[in-house]
């Protein structure tokens, strides 16, 4: 066991290091294409925040089993820190353009910094967890979330108007993170690294003691804390834990957008980037499978920019057009037939593993005839 | 089965998505609109959404009057196709609308109604060299010198002080403020009417807020006003709040001061629950930028042909949309190109073109925002009348840019 | 003085509206064990079934108020066609943690369907004043008697499920539904006959709510329940969730908090002092003000 374990990460960590590597030298070869400037690279700093957000928030829903509602108030912290404290570096003079080390460090500082803070935040919400669980505890993260959101607002120096005292925004964009057009492509080696970096850690965490330490408490907290599992501790790490993520997530979107305003991440709201967007996300990638999530991410981001942006939709016939111009109208159907027929959410508890997931799709290929041990993947990776 | 089923039917939206992708992505985009026959115009506005109203007034507007351009004859002889995209009010959604607008080879582009989801895409306009023009992000700091953003509406450090400067005319001496921090609008507005106000000499005696802009009660907010003395209420929330809530409220709660609001005060007149006193409608006033009441041939003509169109009274979004197209068809024609946004840009830089439009006559300023007056409107309600026919607006009197010195 | 008067009727005019839509929150959840996210959305379709009815009820010559009936039937079907085609199938198969997501799903879907319909679309309707203006006038400040008609009517809501719930023998099958299921079963109680009728129960009180709510805030809007119904469910929670006086009691000291907040600590922050209060309130009592604490069995 420990030995296949040593030659999974091995194998699997070479490979992510090699395509990360590949994956560089393409990005620096496409470059300033218009294409790819654009559209696509755009595109893949919002899929890294989003996959961020909805992993993390995985950690919480699908290992630990508690509902919480007010993902993206840590994720506001995040980019708010890491906006806020940009800008003071700019205005202190450490760095003027958005370029050289002194740029780079302050970056990765402010994108660190942004985890921490949401992850104090992270504990705040996890000791409300340790007298409380299931509705109860939904209700507490929602209000979190509304109240982060109703105090950023408030604060001078943070608020609608508080970023540079005018509006948040363009200023952000001259002076700050917010990257512009080729900045994104400049610096989309460090979003996709980070994001790489950060699925990598939380993998770790769900396949170490804490990770089965967390599941044995969602299947039975009783039964966990009578086998000498410490609940609260593993609480409010998981919480923290997952809060620091989806705080880098929100410096990844600092990063990303030009402005920044709270209405981004509040629990309902246009985007697809809310706290209830992210349960729909994880919900539909699996609870449990870190997989599901990052590719449910994945495809929930293309499903939505295409919806509103693909020129084949205009292909398509009229009722499925009108439809369309509510996407969420969409999105809320798919996510309640998903729940209907597949309540684990498309992967279920499965992850994809390089050295099992080849021979897996193979041997399933072959019994596709027979179609038996369709859950086989599932139940494997559910009997670790 | 039924998981093999949905495993199939994912994988192939993904592989549709993918390639719908490429797709959008790969294509030679500016090729075809630089030699093509028509004009590609973006509109990128809420059409969705909290702000939906917003965005459905600006592409009503906007399509009036493309089709009014188109049957003239175009611009210098091509026609105009709109393409328009739906941000929902959000940053992101704004700027892959952007985007994507650009790599389809839009150099002309209108929007967004909101400063917040406009400031998204203000500096990527000027990175790509794609002419902006929003009509309604009000916020100062959209547009600055040197740059291809512009917009057909005044910015909120002129409104708030030509909503100040109506104030001390008055001769008022004491003011209070009600607004909500969560919203740029309302804060902004707020913000510069107080500095205006201290500026000049007048006490702002008291500021409350609400933490929403879908807020339902005002009466404890406007009590404390009551408390304070002040004459004049400067509150900034949109159509639905004050004919519903704001203004009842207020007088319920016994302010019978002045109640002074901004743009988004015009509208009101369709949001007032049957069966009010309408009489608490007396001494409301705001500043707009045009009285869709007035009789200048170029506002009575738009008002007349757009509830022609549409069967309602225009909200100014969709005045300030027709503007902005207003604007890029004289820089166009000025410019003698539309296959050169830089050209476009310079001709719009130009301090010195006077634009008439529906919502004013006015010069842009050296940052690309209008110089122009505003209209202070107030509510009048004819007892005589009686009923909602009794309620109207008109015109008090117009504070024009100059008169702020 | 008189700011105290006046926070206090404001607070009592909110909260009054509170406890009514709390009343129907905590009703479904002491029976089925679900946050119903959509009851706030349910509120939603009472409010658009008003505005289209009572310019029929005027026609008819009837009082305005009437038009609540055709909105109780609209609302109770719709609850009932949620349960139906969303909450039972999942509550078969899944757990409380899925359900309570389908909740949300069903909160969204009902929003967004809203703006989809052309009658309705993204723009907020303003109602007519459904009850004739007016109030008692105590030094010098106003309390509106639709103020005093919305306490009354939650006062009387209570009462009546109170009586419904202990007395009748539908009460007496929902009360052992949400203590044993499978002991209801086994006592020849139909568990979904009962749960769906929890459902037209609480959706037809979300109607008398939206009525309530439009006289007082004449806007009505594809969003307006999600907020509200937030703040009722925190009142519900409050007072101790699946307790009918808890709800009713929860539901005025919210909207107390509410305005004494605005008119003494901050305007702005309101909603966060709220939650805070929620936050302490579960912390310090997790069975709410009412309620008493039960410890798990293992």
């Amino acid at each position: 066991m420990n030995k296949t374990v040593k030659r999974g990460y091995i194998v699997n960590g070479l490979t992510a290091v090699l395509a990360y590597a590949a994956f560089c030298v393409l990005a620096a070869t496409l470059g300033q294409e218009g294409g790819f400037k654009l559209i696509i690279a755009p595109g893949i700093w919002q899929c890294c925040y989003l996959i961020l957000l909805a992993a993390s928030l995985n950690l919480v829903l699908g290992f630990m089993g508690q509902l919480s509602l007010g993902h993206c108030g840590f994720m506001a912290i995040g980019a708010y820190t890491a906006a806020l404290m940009s800008l003071a570096f700019e205005r202190a003079g450490v760095y003027d353009e958005k370029s050289g080390a002194a740029f780079l460090a302050v970056l990765f500082l402010c994108i660190i910094s942004a985890g921490l803070l949401a992850a104090a935040f992270g504990v705040l919400v996890g000791i409300p967890a340790l007298r409380l669980k299931g509705d109860y505890l939904a209700i507490i993260t929602l209000g979190f979330g509304l109240i982060i959101v109703n105090v950023i607002n408030n604060l001078p120096f943070a608020g609608q108007n508080g970023l540079a005292e005018g509006s948040a925004a363009a200023s952000l964009y001259a002076t700050g993170l917010g990257f512009g057009s080729s900045d994104r492509v400049a610096y989309l080696w460090a979003g996709v690294g980070v994001t790489a970096l950060c699925v990598t850690l939380m993998f770790m965490f769900v396949r170490s003691k804490y990770g089965r330490a967390v599941r044995a408490i969602r299947d039975d907290e009783i039964a966990a804390a009578a086998s000498g599992i410490n609940t609260g501790y593993y609480k409010v790490l998981t919480f923290a834990f997952s809060a620091f993520f989806a705080g880098v997530a929100g410096a990844l979107y600092a990063c990303c957008n030009a402005s920044l305003s709270t209405v981004s991440f509040s629990f309902t709201n246009g985007s697809i980037l809310n706290s209830t967007f992210v349960v729909v996300m994880v919900v539909l990638g699996g609870m449990g499978s870190l997989t599901g999530s990052v590719v449910s991410a994945v495809v929930m981001f293309l499903l939505n920019y295409q919806i509103a942006n693909g020129a084949w939709v205009d292909a398509l016939p009229g009722f499925i057009q009108g439809a369309f111009t509510y996407p969420m109208l969409v999105y809320a159907v798919v996510l309640i037939v998903i729940i209907m027929f597949r309540p684990k959410g498309i992967f279920g508890a499965y992850e994809f593993s390089l050295l099992r997931t080849p021979g897996e799709l193979a041997r399933r290929l072959r019994g596709l005839g027979r179609g038996k041990r369709a859950n086989k993947g599932g139940k494997e990776a559910a009997a670790q | 089965m039924k998981k093999k089923l949905l495993a199939i039917l994912l994988a192939l939206s993904m592989t549709l998505a993918l390639a719908a992708c490429g797709g959008g992505g790969g294509e030679e985009p500016s090729g075809e609109a630089a030699g093509g026959d028509t004009i590609k115009i973006g509109l990128i506005g809420p059409v969705t959404g909290n702000n939906a109203s917003f965005g459905n007034a600006m592409v009503e507007g906007a399509r009036m009057t493309v089709a009014e351009i188109n049957a003239a004859g175009g611009i210098l002889g091509r026609q105009i196709e709109l393409l328009e995209a739906d941000d929902r009010g959000d940053a992101t959604e704004c700027m892959n609308a952007f985007n994507n607008m650009v790599a389809e080879g839009v150099q002309y582009i209108i929007g967004s109604a909101t400063s917040g989801a406009t400031a998204a895409i203000t500096g990527m306009a000027n990175e790509e060299g794609v002419v902006l023009i929003s009509p309604s992000a009000t916020a100062d700091d959209i547009t600055t010198e040197d740059d291809y953003v512009f917009r057909s509406c005044f910015k909120d450090s002129l409104q708030g002080d030509i909503a100040a400067a109506w104030v001390q005319q008055q001769g008022i001496t004491k003011v209070g403020t009600i607004m909500c921090s969560a919203d740029n609008y309302s804060s902004g507005l707020v913000n510069s009417f107080t500095a205006a106000c201290e500026a000049r000499g007048i006490e702002v005696a008291a500021d409350e807020s609400t933490a929403t802009m879908d807020a339902q009660d005002f009466t404890n907010q406007f009590t404390s006003m009551v408390n304070a003395g002040v004459e004049l209420v400067y509150a900034i929330y949109y159509y639905d709040a004050v004919g519903a809530f704001l203004v009842p409220q207020a007088r319920a709660a016994g302010f019978d001061g002045i109640i002074m609001g901004a743009d988004g005060f015009d509208g009101t007149l369709d949001y007032i629950s049957e069966g009010t006193d309408y009489s608490v409608f007396n001494d409301v006033v705001y500043t707009n930028h045009y009285d869709a009441t007035d009789s200048s041939p170029v506002v009575a003509e738009y008002v007349e042909a757009y509830q022609a169109e549409y069967g309602t009274q225009p909200l100014c979004f969709a005045a300030l949309a027709s503007d902005c197209l207003m604007m890029l068809q004289k820089a166009m024609e000025a410019a003698g190109t539309a296959d050169d946004p830089a050209a476009v840009r310079d001709a719009l830089a130009d301090t010195s073109v006077t634009y008439e439009g529906v919502t004013g006559t006015f010069n842009l300023d050296e940052s690309g925002t209008p110089v122009k007056g505003a209209a202070v409107i107030e509510f009048t309600y004819d007892e005589s009348v009686g009923g909602v026919e009794g309620l109207g607006t008109q015109l008090v009197t117009t504070i024009s840019a100059d008169d702020l010195a | 003085m008189g700011v105290f008067l006046q926070t206090l009727f404001v607070g009592l005019r909110l909260g009054s509206v509170y406890a009514l839509i709390a009343l129907g929150y905590t009703m479904v959840y002491g029976i089925i064990r679900l946050i119903n996210f959509a009851h706030g959305d349910f509120i939603m379709v009472g409010g658009y079934t008003l505005i289209f009815t009572v310019p029929l009820m005027t026609a008819a010559g009837l009082p305005a108020w009437l038009a609540v009936v055709i909105a109780i039937a609209v609302c109770a079907l719709v609850g009932v066609g949620v349960e139906l085609v969303a909450y039972r199938p999942v509550r078969r198969k899944g757990t409380g943690m899925t359900a309570l997501i389908t909740a949300v799903a069903m909160s969204l879907f009902l929003e967004n369907l809203a703006q989809a319909i052309p009658a309705i679309g993204p723009n907020p309707i303003i109602a007519s004043q459904l009850f004739a203006p007016g109030g008692f006038r105590v030094a010098g400040v106003t309390l509106d008697f639709v103020t005093i008609y919305t306490i009354a009517v939650s006062a009387a809501v209570m009462l009546l499920l109170y009586v419904f719930t202990q007395k009748t023998r539908m009460g007496r099958a929902m009360r052992c539904v949400s203590e044993d299921k499978s002991a209801a079963v086994l006592m020849g109680i139909s568990v979904n006959r009962t749960v769906l009728t929890t459902f037209a129960v609480g959706s037809g009180l979300s109607a008398v709510a939206a009525l309530m709510y439009v006289a007082q805030y004449p806007k009505v809007y594809t969003t307006m329940g999600s907020l509200l119904g937030l703040k009722a469910f925190v009142a519900a929670v409050a007072g101790g969730i699946g307790l009918i006086p808890g709800a009713m009691l929860g539901g005025l000291v919210i909207g107390l908090v509410e305005s004494f907040t605005t008119s003494y600590i901050s305007s702005s922050l309101t909603d966060a002092v709220v939650f805070l209060i929620l936050i302490a309130v579960l912390l310090i009592k997790p069975a709410g003000i009412l309620g008493k604490n039960v410890g798990e069995k293992v």
